[in-house]
């Protein structure tokens, strides 16, 4: 059974969501305060998180960086603030995606928890190269020079994608559409606030990446090593 | 000016004084001289030759020595002799030119009578030339004859005298118009800068800096003006505080309402959508009911975020994240989202490139979707026509209907909030009375234009230009708001 870890001080919203949850056949964990979160966290392992940025306690940004630093369970936030300072802010913290609060339908809420839980295709046992980047599909980590880096499984997937496919540009909608899953996906930032994070994580020089391009007025490709 | 003039009349005035005196004393003088040769001339001839030489040479001798400045020289000419044998009683003192004496002038001395005068040049024969005074007489001896006597007096003292007044003249002259100079300087300067800060001020005061003050010192009318100026500073300043906190307060309101309602807001939807997905298991009162629900909701919901953006606009909270932005793409995801369907009823004239344009792809996305579904509810069975089209700085999008259309005169009210046409009508169709004013505001946002023209049964045209880059002035729109089919001929 899948766990999803709910994190949201409005009870009823919590117990609405609850139930929404439930009926699409996840177990839920439901926890009222940033403060709890962690220990809650620690003590069922859950599959996924889905949890509010306003919370008594400790706030969601934090949150989501104390989880960050143990772990690398797909996080989704909701906001009901939906300026982009604060969308950005959850996604650089360690989010993989974020949700306005009212926004979103049932259905697109059920959709994004889908794809950050989805089972990948069988992936191939060849292992992939990124430069000085050795990427194993099985054991889902990548090395550089000998040392693991840690990737959350959105990064890891942003890169396989781009990787597996060097001489290709990505538009940014063709990677919202190939690693999130979304048809019609409204927020191009999404995927320049990812391509950044993983940069910061993979690049020698992320001011100056060679290894994740920018295509000017396009998207992104692998680059040529 | 002025003293220029002061200092010629003063100048002439002294030089005629100096000359006068001048004049006089060697009138006198000439008097005394022609006296005194009348009487050794007549003198002279009674005694002998001898005698009579050393008494006309004495004659010569009587000025001083050559290069006196003060000199003056003697000149004796016969006219006539009584007899050939007489002495011939002639001469020039020193190294005097005859030339010194103008022929005219010793015309005009043999005819008259009395003692003249005229100005001269004392020329020398040793080239020395010096302005002087020629006073001339006649020598009447009665037995030997009349001669013309000329006194010449140098003016080379006076000269000096002359261009040291001159010199003094223009030199204080020069001085005096240098300090009125200053000091006229000195006072404009007293007077204007403080007028010149003021202007400063003023102009930094519009330009948003309201802590800008005069400085103000002295009690005069410059200084009343820098009070008066700081105070309406001061006021000018508070009533701007007082409305933009009102103001701040207002949009806070409203944002943090909007927020509030959210979260109550979205455990409602998902409740709604909840029931509505079991309503076949309703009857049908209570099945229409959560549709109605159901829709309401989602308007409801479509309102708030409208509300939202336009409190953002309004706050001046609203950012642009330009990106190079490729609108052919842009505007073909925008049809296929806006309508998927087979039927073909929006054809998209658009070059078959890329059109690259420094946007927000977020907001001229939401602009398009807005354009595209207002087309699409008033096209009235008729196509839709997407156009794009791009110059040298600038890119274009229009939508055309051909449908219900509007009144001319509404072309700038419909981009009002919450404006219909026609307030009596129902509104039948969904939508927040909104979605324009949020597309002009984010159209004003990239420096754009959004213009809509209209006819009432024609349908209507909306036309988004956008700079190509931020800053770019739009000089011609690739296209033109009037359809080239409605355009008619300027009379």
């Amino acid at each position: 059974m899948t766990l999803i870890m709910v994190v949201e001080d409005d009870h009823d919203l919590a117990e609405m969501l609850g139930i929404v949850l439930n009926d699409a056949g996840y177990e839920v964990d439901l926890v009222n305060r940033g403060d709890d979160a962690l220990e809650v966290f620690r003590a069922q392992n859950p599959d996924l998180i889905l949890m509010d940025v306003m919370l008594p306690g400790v706030d969601g940004v934090e949150l989501v960086r104390q989880i960050r630093q143990e772990s690398m369970v797909p996080i989704i936030m909701t906001t009901a603030r939906g300026e982009t300072a604060d969308k950005l802010a959850g996604l650089e913290a360690g989010a993989d995606d974020y949700l306005v609060k009212s926004q979103y339908q049932e259905p697109e809420l059920l959709a994004r928890i889908k794809v950050q839980l989805r089972r990948r295709p069988a992936p191939s046992a060849e292992p992939l190269a990124l430069g000085p980047i050795l990427i194993d599909q099985v054991a889902h980590t990548i090395n550089r020079d000998g040392k693991v880096i840690p990737l959350t499984r959105l990064e890891f997937d942003l890169l396989v994608a781009l990787a597996k496919d060097p001489g290709r540009v990505f538009t940014r909608e063709a990677l919202l559409s190939e690693v999130w899953g979304y048809q019609h996906a409204a927020d191009t930032r999404l995927v320049n606030v990812h391509i950044q994070r993983l940069r910061a994580k993979i690049e020698y020089d992320p001011e100056n990446p060679d290894l994740i391009v920018t295509v000017r007025g396009i998207g992104y490709k692998a680059g040529q090593n | 000016m002025i003293i220029s003039l002061i200092g010629t009349a003063l100048n002439s005035r002294l030089t005629d004084g100096i000359f006068k005196e001048k004049l006089n004393t060697s009138l006198a003088d000439a008097r005394d001289t022609t006296q005194s040769v009348d009487i050794q001339l007549t003198i002279a001839q009674y005694q002998s030759a001898a005698v009579t030489k050393k008494m006309v040479s004495d004659i010569f001798q009587v000025p001083p020595t050559v290069g006196d400045q003060s000199g003056r020289e003697v000149a004796l000419f016969p006219i006539q002799t009584a007899g050939g044998s007489e002495p011939n009683y002639q001469g020039i003192s020193n190294l005097l030119s005859p030339t010194s004496i103008p022929a005219a002038f010793r015309a005009k001395v043999r005819t008259g009578k009395a003692q003249m005068w005229q100005r001269t040049n004392l020329d020398y024969l040793n080239g020395r030339h010096i302005p002087g005074i020629v006073v001339g007489n006649i020598v009447r001896i009665p037995t030997v004859g009349n001669y013309e006597f000329y006194v010449l007096f140098s003016l080379s003292e006076q000269r000096q005298t002359f261009a040291l007044i001159s010199q003094t003249l223009w030199v204080a002259g020069i001085a005096l118009i240098l300090m009125v100079g200053l000091i006229s300087l000195l006072v404009i300067r007293q007077i204007t800068s403080p007028i010149r800060q003021a202007a400063q001020i003023a102009e930094r005061l519009s330009d948003g800096d309201l802590d800008q003050r005069m400085q103000v010192s002295g009690e005069n009318e410059i200084s009343r003006l820098g009070i008066a100026f700081n105070e309406m500073a001061v006021a000018l300043k508070q009533q701007i505080s007082r409305l933009e906190n009102l103001s701040r307060l207002q949009q806070r309101f409203v944002s943090d309402v909007s927020h509030e309602l959210r979260t109550p807001l979205t455990t409602l939807r998902m409740a709604a959508q909840v029931i509505y997905s079991a309503r076949t298991k309703f009857e049908p009162t209570v099945a229409r009911s959560a549709e109605l629900l159901f829709a309401q909701i989602e308007r409801f919901e479509a309102l708030l975020s409208d509300l939202l953006e336009v409190s953002r606009f309004d706050a001046e909270a609203a950012t642009l994240e330009l990106d190079e932005v490729d609108l052919t793409a842009l505007v073909y995801r925008t049809v296929d989202y806006v309508h998927p369907s087979q039927e073909r009823i929006i054809t998209i004239h658009a070059p078959d490139r890329p059109v690259i344009v420094a946007a927000d792809s977020r907001r001229i996305e939401r602009v398009l979707r807005n354009l595209i579904t207002n087309a699409i509810d008033h096209r009235e069975e008729s196509g839709v026509d997407i156009y794009l089209a791009e110059n040298e700085n600038a890119v274009a999008v229009a939508v055309r209907d051909y449908g219900v259309g509007f009144a001319p005169r509404d072309s700038q009210r419909l981009f009002e909030r919450f404006w219909r046409a026609d307030p009596s009508r129902a509104r039948v169709r969904g939508g927040t009375g909104l979605g324009l004013s949020i597309a002009m505001e984010d159209a004003k946002l990239h420096q754009g234009r959004l213009e809509a023209w209209g006819a009432l049964g024609r349908g209507s045209q909306f036309v988004l230009t956008l700079p190509k880059r931020a800053g770019v002035e739009i000089s011609t729109p690739p296209i033109d708001v009037i359809p080239s089919e409605e355009a008619r001929p300027i009379m």
